[in-house]
């Protein structure tokens, strides 16, 4: 589908709902602020409808669904990381012990960002299917004899032949 | 018909909600009446020093001969009196004194301000000239438009969140309309949340020192919104990258400033748990690159990489760039405007400490100059060849790491940090590309990311205390010093802040992309992606009399 006329409109709907409820909450001490709110809030909400009814126009994509439980899990560790280093501010008198705290949950957080959530988005990547197999059948067409992926992968020109060549 | 009747009642709806809210705002904003103009005062000084200023001032005549040398222009002639009866007094010149000194903070840190929104140019630039011809107009455009979705969603509530409660700059006038900071009590003490005031910049946030932070930290925040746009190009989605835009802008940037630089919670753990000055970013490393370069990991993971990037055995494939001289001039003008990126981030020329802006703009200097030696030199070494998108990357690793630390460095360290961000830029682009398998045609992560955090946590390891911004950061008196330094404590701040980088601001990013992956979906079509998106996505080419290679698989399908 691409962009569209559908896309804009609702796209103007989002920000006019968005200046809405700025201007709801700058004045949410009173009852106007408070009605504003509501009536910006409800704009943004249709303006989401209005993305999701049209969402499925799009053609298909080249990603492969993945696990979704994986990738909240990945964002939960990531949190975690930074639960650990607060608590190890109120936990901890000594700034040796605070740093070490601090680290630990750095890791934690990493251990999230850089091993959980590349694990999730990449576990139905092709390269992790038997070779021969198609990413989506529903691309096979496009490709004709050969997977989708074979056949995506550009032919390296001249200068990216020279390229790679160098970097060996 | 019936569409465009839809149309039309849709943009009516618009312009009458715009017209209510911008009605709103006025009428909160009592009509000021302007003073007359008051005729040229006679100048009566009214003491005897100021009366002898007054004789020895050149007269009339004198000035009409003009002032080739300028010794003659600008005396006491010129200071404007309260009263004119009175003719000028102490209590003129001094205000006039304490006006100088705000007029020239004000000049600062516009100019530097506009330097910086020259940087949107340089990002566009670098970022299109790394992806190939048929996505030009589309990663030109994003460039673009980021600029006005960021500044809209800023002027909303933006700086409202990240400002509305940064009161007692001193610098500026004082900024005292921005006085409500939303605290919370924790732990036996007070942290800040989030600004309250600004909105919209009407009511009292109608000030002149107001209306120079919002234009100053409006132009950081774009740059933050910039670097997403460049490690997703090729494959996102127009709309998508729009609605996020705004959303950063009005939220996930602001929130993160409130607290570095708003007097929120970071900045508070000098004063409520004595670590060092608190958590210290001086021209954003963290605030703005590394919330930028997160951002664009989590955006990254979610569109995934583009087709053809890696092999059926998980390999890469280099996807070169279409324009290696717009990359290099790009740099160029980025390395430019960060001479109003760090040296404007002492928000003034005149006072408090601020003549060290010549410390300042050497430190950038020299670490973008180091950062480019040491991403060509392990490029040379290891691969054969000084790349040149590499340099470029190089260049900006090491701006971007000196940003936090320039205020509190000597020029020898951040030679020194320029020199790690250098290579550091070098091994995260492997690292992301070979073991994350994450596609970021530009570097942006590595770049804004990677080196976004070495700057801050070096300002823990090499400040060293000779900075002395008004005798105290953060409302803890004396310099920001660091482990190497004698101080231990700064060190512990800067990694709090590091935390909360990775633990908040890329969980947060990751959960508002996640929502709208849900409702829009970041990814464009795989027909769209090999076609190009500059067609299907913006309607026209970036280069219309260019010949395309037809990609093999496109070819097969035709």
């Amino acid at each position: 589908m691409a962009a569209s006329r559908s896309q804009g409109r609702s796209f103007a709907l989002f920000l006019t709902g968005a200046t809405v409820l700025c201007g709801g909450i700058a004045y949410v001490a009173s009852g106007t602020g408070r009605l504003l709110s509501l009536v910006g809030a409800a704009i943004m909400v249709a303006s989401l409808a209005g993305f999701l009814k049209i969402k499925p126009l799009e053609g298909e994509t080249a990603l492969q669904p993945s696990p979704e439980t994986m990738k909240w899990i990945g964002a939960g560790v990531a949190a975690l990381g930074w639960v650990v280093t607060i608590a190890g501010l109120h936990f901890v008198d000594g700034n040796g012990g605070r740093i070490i705290i601090a680290l630990l949950g750095i890791g934690v957080t990493l251990f999230g960002i850089l091993y959980v959530l590349p694990a999730a988005f990449n576990k139905t990547a092709f390269w992790k299917k038997p070779a021969g197999t198609s990413a989506r059948a529903g691309l096979t067409r496009m490709a004709g004899k050969m997977t989708m992926e074979q056949g995506f992968t550009p032919t390296p020109s001249a200068m990216e032949s020279a390229r790679m060549e160098s970097a060996r | 018909m019936k569409a465009a009747l839809r149309n039309n009642l849709l943009a009516l709806c618009i312009l009458a909600v715009g017209l209510t809210v911008a009605g709103m705002a006025y009428a909160q904003t009592p009509a000021a009446s302007a003073p007359p103009a008051a005729p040229p005062a006679p100048v009566l000084p009214a003491t005897a020093e100021l009366r002898e200023a007054a004789a020895k001032a050149p007269t009339t005549a004198d000035l009409q001969k003009g002032d080739p040398g300028g010794v003659i222009t600008g005396t006491i002639g010129d200071v404007s009196a309260a009263d004119a009866k009175a003719g000028v007094t102490l209590a003129d010149a001094a205000n006039q004194i304490g006006q100088n000194k705000v007029a020239i903070n004000f000049v600062w840190t516009l100019i530097c301000g506009f330097l910086v929104m020259f940087m949107q140019a340089g990002f566009a630039m670098v970022e299109s000239g790394l992806t190939r011809v048929k996505n030009a107009n589309h990663t030109y455009m994003m460039n673009f438009f980021v600029y006005g979705c960021g500044l809209l969603a800023y002027w909303l509530i933006g700086f409202a969140i990240q400002m509305g409660g940064a009161a007692g700059n001193a610098n500026l006038g004082g900024l005292n309309p921005l006085s409500a900071e939303h605290n919370i009590s924790l732990f036996g003490k007070t942290w800040g949340l989030f600004g309250q005031t600004g909105y919209f910049l009407a009511g009292s946030a109608y000030d002149v020192g107001v209306m120079v932070i919002f234009l100053f930290q409006m132009v950081f925040m774009d740059t933050a919104l910039t670097i997403v746009t460049g490690a997703c190009a090729e494959r996102w989605k127009f709309i998508t990258f729009s609605v996020t835009s705004v959303i950063m802008g009005a939220l996930t940037y602001p929130l993160f400033a409130n607290w570095a630089w708003g007097g929120g919670w970071l900045s508070q753990l000098g004063t409520n748990l004595g670590l060092g000055k608190g958590y210290c970013d001086f021209a954003g490393s963290g605030v703005v690159h590394t919330v930028g370069g997160l951002t664009a990991l989590a955006v990254c993971l979610i569109v995934g990489p583009r087709i053809g990037k890696f092999n059926r055995d998980g390999s890469p494939n280099p996807i070169i760039g279409h324009d290696i001289s717009a990359v290099l001039i790009g740099c160029f003008i980025l390395a430019f405007g960060w001479f109003g990126f760090n040296p404007g981030s002492t928000l003034g020329a005149s006072a408090n400490g601020n003549l060290r802006i010549g410390t300042i703009a050497v430190d950038t200097m020299l670490a973008g100059c180091t950062g480019t030696f040491g991403a060509i030199l392990y490029m040379w070494i290891t691969k054969g060849k000084p790349d040149a998108s590499m340099s470029g990357n190089g260049l900006l690793a090491g701006l971007v790491a000196i940003t936090a630390p320039s205020g509190f460095v000597s020029a020898p360290s951040a030679a020194i940090i320029g020199l790690v961000a250098g290579v550091l830029v070098c091994v995260s682009v492997s690292f992301i590309e070979n073991v994350l398998k994450v596609d970021d045609p530009v570097g942006a992560i590595s770049v804004h990311g990677t080196n976004g955090l070495w700057g801050v946590l070096s300002v823990g390891l090499f400040a060293d205390g000779t900075s002395n911004y008004g005798g105290s950061w953060n409302g803890v008196t004396g310099s920001v010093t660091g482990l190497f330094y004698g101080d231990a404590t700064q060190l512990a701040a800067q990694l709090v802040g590091i935390s909360t980088l990775l633990g908040v601001v890329f969980t947060l990013s990751f959960v508002i992309n996640m929502v709208l992956e849900y409702f829009i979906g970041h990814r464009v079509s795989a027909e769209t992606e090999l076609n190009g998106l500059d067609i299907p996505e913006m309607g026209q080419l970036g280069y219309p009399e260019f010949v395309f290679r037809p990609e093999p698989a496109f070819a097969e399908a035709a």
